[in-house]
């Protein structure tokens, strides 16, 4: 996790550059893959798109087919990565939460003018639904798309059902990945969401602009740097006096439930509640 | 495949050389095709057989595949539908009765091929490739390989877009507008009709007869088989009349084996590659084959990435073991 505030840059970093990676390689080799795929239909001597300059080749498939292989090699591994990869960090940001529905059609609303944005965290809620959204997209594609390779090449007479579920699969995959990719420009030419852009190319968005928008994640990243700060100063104080750790131990876990029931939603504010109850 | 030689021989004797090799193999049709529906299926044209049918209007394969396909397709919508932009109508509607080359209604043809003074007769019709790409890269799947090696369109599937014509070495697959599915969908921007070719009589073939082609043929110039068995007896036959063999190698392999007295080479050299008229290029080869190492690189690259996960995943929660938790929120 690279997450930091740079707050004499005005700046928070918060994508690494592994991120910047795994997301530009699958959005290159995914447009790769989205116009050679169109180029695998027969439409370029149809609406005459071989007559283009420099997109002579477009009329032949097996060229097509050549370049939409080479980019699904990139788009299905680094796909596989990022899921397994960040599983195995356990960061799990970019998961829905309850309430993310109700939540979007709250941002969505704002954005037409009808009342104010809840707070957010590092993500919005449409975001975590977006990414669902995608990430099934994008395994119907991979899926069906290596049925269909290894049709190509070992098994030109596989099972006719299976063949034809594929290539819907695939075909479906396709439009789904088309609409979802237009709708994730469509979201970045948003005003309020227009900050964020910087993020996928830099790896930074600006700290007012998060400490404005994103006022969980901000508030979050403080609350770990000052607890880190807290437990250094905590474990000085432990070490001297041994009868006030029991007392805090005692009477710690009961102070917390209470706290954390009688606190307002906002989780950093829960955080700071519980952080503290034991002196209480 | 031995490529010279053979140019001097009369049609009397390969004809002899023909029907010698049948007996020296002890070679019969191989009959009822129970046993081999299951299997994989293979034809061969023995061109040291087949005469053409010069005593008849048209030759019999062809007047039996035609009377098979009678009605297969329906009458085209009239008028039928400008596709945009560019307004390539294919309608053989009026035209039925050509006979002489692959439309949507004759999905078999006689070439002659004139040769030293004689005269070889040569049917053409689509291959039942091994590996066809007119199938494996069909956008709608509408073309699809049979196990029994039998390459089959299916015609309320296809769209007609034609793309299974273009990857086809020998540009088989023939275009009816004004027919098809795309009637129901886009008809101006999408799809153009339905394409139409041979395809081994499957119904036939799935009812335990023979193609109408091969049942009708006088002179029993065709056969079809097991594969094992038909490869068998093309290499018998070939090796009887010092012969040659074509769609062994030709696009990959197919399911096609012609046998003939007289070099591909020289065959080929008397055709001229027309629409609906294939030509017969040795060796031609299969495009699509360059791309399987790349294919074979998108099977492995899901694996790939799995193992990058692990080995770079492995190596972040040694160096950070003190993030425990790790919600990147």
């Amino acid at each position: 996790m690279t997450e930091k505030i740079l707050a004499d840059k005005n700046r928070v970093v918060r994508h690494s550059a592994l991120e910047l990676f795994e997301h530009w390689a699958i959005a290159l080799s995914g447009l790769v893959l989205l116009l050679t795929g169109i180029f695998e239909l027969p439409v370029a001597k149809r609406y005459y798109i071989v007559t283009v300059p420099g997109l002579g080749w477009t009329a032949d498939f097996i060229t097509s087919l050549y370049l939409h292989y080479a980019a699904a090699i990139v788009f299905s591994g680094v796909a596989l990565f990022h899921v397994v990869y960040h599983l195995l960090l356990g960061e799990k940001g970019l998961w829905p939460k309850r309430g993310d529905m109700a939540a979007s059609v709250q941002v969505i609303k704002s954005f037409l003018g009808f009342g104010k944005e809840p707070p957010m965290n590092k993500y919005l809620p449409e975001q975590r639904l977006a990414y669902v959204g995608m990430a099934v997209i994008i395994l119907m594609l991979i899926v069906s798309g290596l049925v269909k390779t290894y049709k190509n090449i070992y098994a030109p007479d596989l099972s006719w059902t299976v063949v034809l579920w594929a290539t819907w699969v695939h075909n479906i995959g396709f439009v789904l990945f088309f609409l979802a990719f237009i709708a994730h420009i469509a979201a970045i030419v948003l005003k309020p969401n227009r900050p964020m852009v910087r993020g996928i190319f830099t790896g930074k968005v600006r700290l007012d602009y998060a400490r404005h928008r994103h006022a969980l994640w901000v508030a979050g990243l403080e609350e770990a740097r000052a607890s880190v700060a807290m437990s250094q100063e905590r474990q000085k104080r432990d070490a001297a006096t041994d009868e006030m750790t029991e007392e805090s131990v005692a009477s710690g876990p009961d102070a917390e439930d209470d706290a954390l029931r009688n606190s307002p939603a906002a989780p950093a504010d829960q955080a700071e509640a519980a952080e503290k109850s034991p002196k209480d | 495949m031995k490529n010279e030689k053979c140019s001097g021989i009369s049609r009397r004797s390969f004809l002899k050389l023909g029907a010698g090799a049948a007996a020296a193999g002890g070679l019969s049709l191989p009959g009822r095709l129970d046993a081999a529906q299951t299997g994989k299926l293979a034809t061969l044209i023995d061109l040291s057989l087949c005469d053409g049918c010069k005593d008849r209007d048209i030759p019999a394969c062809v007047s039996a595949c035609k009377a098979n396909a009678r009605g297969r397709i329906p009458e085209p919508v009239d008028p039928i539908p400008d596709p945009w932009p560019r307004k390539t109508v294919e309608d053989w509607s009026k035209k039925q009765d050509v006979a002489d080359r692959l439309t949507p209604y004759n999905y078999i043809y006689v070439h002659e091929a004139k040769i030293d003074g004689q005269t070889l007769y040569v049917p053409r019709r689509c291959m039942h490739c091994d590996n066809p790409a007119c199938a494996t890269i069909c956008p709608f799947s509408a073309n699809n390989k049979r196990p029994v090696g039998a390459v089959v369109i299916d015609s309320d599937l296809c769209f007609g877009g034609a793309k299974c014509k273009d990857v086809c070495p020998w540009e088989i697959p023939q275009r009816q507008s004004g027919v098809g599915i795309y009637l129901k969908v886009l008809p101006g921007f999408m799809g153009n009709g339905v394409m139409y070719k041979c395809d081994l009589c499957i119904d036939r073939l799935n009812a335990g007869k023979n193609p109408a082609c091969i049942e009708a043929c006088p002179r029993k110039a065709m056969l079809i088989g097991p594969r094992e068995d038909i490869e068998k007896i093309a290499d018998e036959r070939a090796r009887a009349m010092n012969g040659f063999i074509y769609g062994r190698n030709e696009n990959g392999g197919t399911s096609t084996l012609y046998v003939s007295p007289v070099s591909f080479d020289r065959i080929h050299a008397t055709m001229e590659k027309k629409p609906g008229r294939p030509d017969m290029k040795p060796n031609v080869e299969r495009r699509m084959a360059k791309t399987d190492a790349y294919g074979k690189a998108v099977l492995a690259s899901p694996v790939l990435g799995l193992a990058a996960a692990g080995a770079l995943g492995w190596y972040s929660r040694r160096r950070k073991p003190a993030k425990e938790g790790g919600n990147n929120d």
